[in-house]
């Protein structure tokens, strides 16, 4: 053990590799103001984790008090404020930051072959008023009392009622606000670094997939946000000026509120589904060794899925009194979201078909989101056909129907991405053994968690109930013991990073023998991303045209130290 | 009961629940087979294109038929998913012409029903009749709530500032149609309820037997005479009052029914046509443990034994307590003839039959002081139901 832990001390590692973006300049003064987009990028995942621990803290807590009927842990009301705060956590300071600010932000730019995003400056504003954002909500938790449920739905949250939320919902409003703006800046920053800062040779055809979802993402993020966030100062001056456009008693209307939030709410599933799915390309290429099957369909996919996101919003709302003309029309239209979703996986099938597949835990994560997107969409059917969501809106069939798309789609590509560049972000190596553990506890723990939802939500157990009749007990209690098994496997891979961290062994510049463009610079990466401008000769996942050597021993013209090792 | 829950969705009680219910298999087989079709597909290519050494990947093609295949014929079997459902949909918004019509109004965390006539049923129970269209016509008195019968099928939102409305038409009573006038008539363990047998019940398991899986226990946990009802609950989230800790379906006193959103329910009978005719005759009778026949409530005791069932039945219990510990409002033990200080610049006054009358129907004439957070909403009870809460209300002052 000593011998290998003397080995892998990383000064000795990154002088004989030369400069590096985590040894460039130190200090947490260089940190904190730092410009280049990979730090940025780390700070954000530090963040984005640190969310996701929080949310999923409150998820335990939920799933704990579910376990029996009656009280368990906690009382109504504070079961209310827990299962609100995983939400509008899990929404609004993990998922939707997760892949495109925390992954998107340190590899989109090396992935193009470019020195940084087009705006660097811009990047570090963005990142300091996600923090900003996330600070107005934890503002909220210590306040207390927000029990409104994530989607704030009025006049609920306007409070005048019986016990409507206090004030601190006015804390979550600002909160998810001012997050709004973190996330449209990125996504102007992104479309622009796309367009301009291309390395030659790089053209529209040639540009990674991962890189043609984020773009997609972005899109939405910049023409949805702002609408969310109109609709929150609205909200705000509902509470504190009583302008009477939300609430009734002031000739308000409830349902607009739940137009405009879901007119923004709808695109951002997609702001937070596409990512997922931009990462699964990146793996399912890789570790099959094969060039992605019909790559400019799965490509005009993520558009048509970014453009048709925006007409459906009404399909959260068949039960909310909207006109019955509105409701055929938003049921025609979800229908066609099935259309692109289905291409995606099909070709992702064409792939695997003749290639090398190895069982990697990145690609165990994309496995499992095929798997796991395919259960979630085809139960989106049964929401779509109107006269078979009237039954199942608002009970637990929805609640597992979106954590399948929601965790078993992005969260499932967050992890995949992140075991994947884990070696490129902090120049080690993990566990194997130990992912792959993990991995098989979080698929596991998730599909107990949420199967037994579906079943739960068919058979009329409505969501967001604190206590419930003897017959769901089974199926409830099923459920928890599913959220303990994915807490372990999460605890699991926490320990697996963490040891990498510590004592992982030094990453070659290319261990998963990747065509991609990210892999032919050093790990980590140097703080320009590359010694020099990369010229691109060939596309991102053109395995028949890689030699071995370039495969499976790094780019030699970048790293001739691990050549000679070869 | 015919047909028989399935592991995936309850019985079917309504005339709609097997249309949508024949969507829903549907579906679920057209999701069987592309799950099998793509699980099957990824686990043979994940055995057979297993990487092994010296085996080299083929280079990906182009197949730009397969392409426009996959894109193009799914669109198909969604044209029909959208136009079944789309029908399904229709078929439960036009309500027949023959139909009753009532009246259902949402309150944190009640249900009240207005039968034709203006008959305003006990809270928290809706009696209807069997084999009739019956048109909910819904309003809401503070947030949004959702009406939901998982049995029918059945789930509307229910806004403030605005009518909402479905319908459904009920296929079985949940009791057996007799045209019985006492208890005595029925067989053992049911009860007379408007000319109908009605099994009583101590848990769910009872009426489980009585009248399949779906139903429950209705009334208050402990009654003698709790019978079978069908659940009605509020799908869409309306939050919980605070220091709500205990479980609405176990405990004896039943105190965390009607306190929260997930306890915001109503006890569903389906009754015979001519039971429902009486009810609508004679109005909501006391409960069957204070008095001898449906209809009349004689003496102190019958009536303060109603207004004990009132009380938890209609919610009042979710703020006031019967015991003297503080809670969001007043407690009512001692309130009687109890002098009252007001906020509102209300003279100071005692908590006679009047002034409890008026604190039910406009609770927010006069707020006592210290106790203004929170709103209480109007109830409309019937004279005799506003004489039962009085009559409980002296007793808990003796």
């Amino acid at each position: 053990m000593t011998v290998e832990a003397a080995t892998a001390v990383p000064s000795d590692a990154s002088h004989e590799a030369g400069d590096n973006y985590l040894t460039h300049e130190r200090g947490l003064k260089s940190w904190l103001i730092t410009l280049d987009h990979k730090r940025i990028g780390i700070l954000y995942l530090a963040s984005v984790l640190l969310a996701f621990l929080l949310g999923g803290v409150f998820a335990i807590l939920v799933r704990t008090e579910l376990m029996f009927k009656g009280q368990t842990l906690m009382e109504a009301d504070t079961y209310n404020q827990m299962f609100t705060l995983h939400g509008a956590i899990m929404v609004f300071l993990f998922i939707i930051p997760s892949i495109p600010a925390a992954l998107g932000n340190f590899i989109l730019p090396i992935q193009l072959g470019a020195k940084d995003v087009a705006f660097p400056r811009l990047n570090l504003a963005s990142f300091y008023i996600y923090m900003l954002g996330t600070v107005c909500l934890v503002v909220a938790i210590v306040v207390g009392e927000v029990n409104t449920g994530w989607t704030l739905y009025a006049p609920y949250s306007i409070g005048r009622n019986v016990t409507g939320a206090g004030s601190s919902v006015l804390w979550v409003t600002l909160g998810v606000f001012i997050a709004g703006f973190s996330s449209i800046l990125t996504g102007v920053n992104f479309m622009a670094t796309v367009h301009k800062m291309r390395a030659p040779g790089m053209h529209w055809k040639r540009l990674p997939l991962f890189i043609w979802g984020l773009y997609a993402t972005a899109v939405i993020q910049v023409l949805a946000t702002p609408v969310l966030a109109i609709t929150l100062v609205l909200l705000f001056m509902e509470h504190t000026l009583s302008i009477g456009i939300f609430d009734p008693q002031l000739g308000g209307d409830p349902v607009l509120f739940q137009h405009f939030f879901w007119f923004y709410s709808h695109p951002a599933v997609y702001i937070m589904i596409l990512p997922g799915m931009a990462v699964v390309n990146e793996l399912i290429a890789t570790f099959s060794h094969r060039k992605i099957f019909g790559y400019m369909f799965i490509a005009m996919s993520s558009i048509t899925l970014a453009l048709l996101s925006f007409l459906v919003w009404g399909h959260h709302m068949f039960a909310s009194g909207m006109s019955e003309y509105a409701t055929m029309v938003f049921s025609a239209l979800t229908f066609l979201v099935a259309i692109p979703s289905g291409v995606k996986v099909f070709n992702w099938l064409a792939t695997l078909y003749q290639g090398s597949i190895s069982f990697a835990s990145p690609m165990l994560y994309a496995l499992g989101f095929i798997a796991l997107f395919t259960i979630g969409g085809l139960t989106g059917l049964f929401l779509g056909t109107i006269s078979t969501d009237i039954h199942l809106h608002d009970t637990y069939f929805v609640v597992a129907h979106f954590h399948y798309v929601m965790v078993g789609g992005t969260v499932f590509g967050f992890l995949g991405g992140l075991h994947y560049w884990w070696p490129k972000m902090v120049g080690k190596m993990y566990d194997e053994k130990l992912a792959k553990i993990s991995w098989f506890l979080v698929f596991l723990g998730f599909n107990v968690t949420f199967f037994s939802q579906f079943i739960m939500g068919s058979q009329g157990m409505p969501r967001r109930y604190y206590d419930y009749l003897d017959q769901f007990q089974p199926l409830h209690m099923t459920s928890s013991g599913g959220a303990y098994i994915l807490a372990v496997g999460f605890l699991i891979m926490a320990y697996m990073f963490y040891k990498s961290l510590r004592s992982g062994e030094k990453a070659p510049p290319n261990p998963w023998a990747s065509a991609g463009y990210e892999w032919m610079t050093t790990s980590p990466p140097h703080p320009h991303n590359f010694e020099e401008t990369p010229v691109i000769t060939r596309g991102p996942y053109d395995y028949h045209l890689c030699t071995e050597e370039e495969l499976w021993d790094g780019f030699p013209e970048d790293f001739p130290g691990e050549k000679a090792k070869a | 009961m015919n047909p028989e829950p399935t592991i995936q969705m309850p019985a079917q009680w309504s005339t709609i629940a097997p249309e949508v219910d024949y969507m829903y298999y549907f579906i679920y087989w057209v999701s069987v087979v592309f799950t099998i079709g793509i699980f099957g597909s990824m686990g043979w290519f994940m055995w057979k294109y297993r990487r092994r050494p010296g085996v080299k990947a083929k280079p990906t093609g182009h197949n730009f038929g397969l392409e426009i295949f996959w894109t193009f014929t799914p669109l198909l079997l969604l044209a029909y998913l959208f136009h079944a459902g789309f029908q399904g949909y229709l078929h439960g918004t036009v309500v027949p012409d023959d139909h009753v019509e009532i009246r259902v109004r949402g309150m944190q965390w009640n249900w009240e029903f207005e039968h034709p006539g203006g008959v305003i049923d006990t809270y928290n129970e809706l009696k209807v009749p069997v084999n009739k269209p019956v048109q909910l016509i819904m309003s809401s008195n503070d947030v949004l709530h959702s009406f939901y019968v998982p049995l029918f099928r059945v789930k509307r939102d229910v806004v403030p500032g605005m009518y909402t409305s479905l319908w459904f038409e009920a296929t079985h009573t949940t009791g057996e149609v007799t045209g019985c006038t006492q208890d005595a008539q029925c067989g053992e363990g049911q009860s007379c309820y408007y000319g109908n047998c009605i099994a009583q019940c101590q848990q769910d398991s009872d009426c489980w037997e009585a009248i399949g899986e779906g139903s429950w226990c209705g009334g208050q946990v402990g009654d003698e005479t709790r019978i079978c009802a069908l659940p009605v609950f509020c799908a869409e989230y309306c939050g919980a009052g605070s220091g709500i800790t205990r479980s609405a379906f176990d405990d004896p006193d039943g105190s965390g029914r009607n306190t929260n959103h997930s306890t915001m329910m109503a006890d569903l009978r389906i009754i015979s046509q001519e039971g429902y005719d009486r009810f609508l005759e004679v109005g909501p009778p006391p409960p069957a443990e204070c008095a001898t026949t449906d209809a009349t409530c004689e003496g102190e005791e019958c009536k303060a034994c109603w207004g004990q069932s009132l009380y938890q039945s209609s919610g009042c219990s979710a703020c006031h307590s019967s015991d003297g510990s503080p809670g969001p409002a007043p407690t009512w033990q001692g309130l009687w003839e109890n002098q009252r200080t007001f906020m509102n610049g209300a003279e100071p006054a005692v908590a006679d039959r009047n002034y409890i009358r008026e604190s039910i129907l406009n609770p927010q004439a006069r707020i006592v002081e210290g106790f203004g957070n929170v709103a209480m909403p109007a109830y409309r009870l019937s004279d005799n139901q506003i004489d039962a809460i009085i009559a409980y209300i002296q007793t808990l002052s003796e």
